[in-house]
């Protein structure tokens, strides 16, 4: 037999240019075929491995491909989560509460960030138009760092609750940051300010109690005009 | 960014940046913390965590953000807490005007700078227009 002789050798080329370029096209699960058994079959078959080869190959990364993108998602995710978790603590840390008639408190805990100062203003606000409440406390006891941001903050707060009829008292300023406050330079003698938070509650159920007082006498002018 | 040399002699504790406000919410918690292991008292604490939140907030709000470098080591003859803040920012035009109380080309206070100043023992401001802000403060016992 003639080493040289290759059966069909013109279709089964075409056949493996036909195998190649479906390959390339992306269709792995194709392989050539051979019916002989000649030079030409030690190509068919090498390629047949190759398209192997490349089908583990592709099969791999794509799983690789796939587990990036879950774990992209997850991540995600997570992240989603705190935010969400940040948002919620925000809302948490700046409850507005009546605690007793015509009493607001809000306990400011944490740091000021602008964002978290927006909502808590925006939070005190709302409450003393809703309630009609005329004082509100303000503690910040629980506020490590009072710089100019904050105290400027505060300012704000103060006159827009002011000009809603309602008196701030700021309470829970500690000897450290009072001094502090007086290096920076600034001036927060227009706020009403008390050491503590009891004692900002005393200050201010004694206006209570004057206004209601107050309120008694207006009572008595009502109920005898009509006479 | 204007680099102001270190003293060989200063040992680095941190270096952070600062690009968001959680960023400064962490460095001055850092800064307080270094202050309280150098064996400084709560009113010098506060002090020092004030004056770097002010310095810490500028850089966010007019340079976008920038570097903090927490060194300690001997300052003028003391055992001192060293924080030094640098920004790529649009630098400072008029330094006299900025460190006045009062002036602000915002809606801050302008309390800010002066304010930091006499909170720390040693203040250094060095700023070009174009080339960014550096602030060093140190503060000792
Ligand atoms: N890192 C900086 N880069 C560019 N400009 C700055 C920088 N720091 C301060 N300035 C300028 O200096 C001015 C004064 O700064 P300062 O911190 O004293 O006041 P403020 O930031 O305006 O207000 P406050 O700090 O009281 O909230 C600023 O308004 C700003 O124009
Ligand atoms: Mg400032």
């Amino acid at each position: 037999m003639n080493s040289t002789t290759i059966t069909n050798a013109k279709e089964r080329i075409e056949h493996i240019e036909d195998i190649l370029s479906s390959v390339a096209a992306g269709d792995l699960d194709l392989r050539i075929e051979s019916e002989f058994e000649d030079d030409l079959t030690g190509v068919e078959q090498a390629i047949n491995l190759l398209i192997d080869d490349l089908t583990h190959e592709l099969k791999k990364s794509l799983k690789l491909k796939q587990e990036m993108e879950e774990k992209l998602m997850k991540i995600q995710e997570q992240q989603k989560t705190i935010l969400q978790q940040q948002e919620d603590l925000m809302e948490l840390s700046s409850p507005v509460s009546k605690v007793w008639e015509n009493i607001l408190i809000l306990p400011v805990i944490g740091t000021l960030d602008s964002q978290r100062t927006q909502i808590m203003m925006e939070n005190l606000l709302q409450k003393i138009v809703t309630t009609g409440c005329t004082t509100a406390i303000l503690d910040i006891t629980g506020v490590p760092t009072v710089d100019t941001q904050v105290a400027n903050h505060l300012l704000k707060t103060v006159t827009a609750a002011r000009l809603l009829g309602a008196e701030c008292i700021v309470s829970g300023i500690s000897p450290a940051i009072a001094q502090t406050i007086v290096h920076l330079g600034i001036n927060l003698s227009n706020i009403l300010t008390k050491a503590t938070l009891q004692d900002a509650m005393i200050y201010a159920l004694r206006k209570n109690e004057q206004l209601i007082n107050g309120k008694v006498v207006l009572n008595q002018i009502d109920t005898d005009e009509p006479k | 960014m204007i680099e102001l040399v270190s003293d060989p002699g200063w040992e680095l504790l941190e270096e952070l940046n600062i690009e968001t406000e959680f960023d400064i919410v962490k460095a001055r918690q850092s800064v307080r913390q270094y202050a309280k292991d150098a064996g400084m008292g709560i009113v010098d604490q506060t002090r020092i965590t004030t004056a770097v939140s002010e310095l810490f907030r500028n850089m966010y709000m007019y340079a976008g953000g920038g570097v903090v470098r927490i060194q300690k080591g001997m300052y003028e003859g003391h055992p001192a807490l060293v924080i030094t803040c640098m920004d790529n920012g649009p630098g400072i035009d008029d330094i006299t005007l900025a460190m006045q109380d009062g002036y602000t080309s915002g809606q801050g206070m302008g309390y800010g700078l002066p304010g930091a100043k006499r909170l720390v023992d040693d203040f250094v401001l060095q700023s070009e227009p174009g080339q960014g802000t550096s602030v060093r403060v140190a503060k000792w016992k």
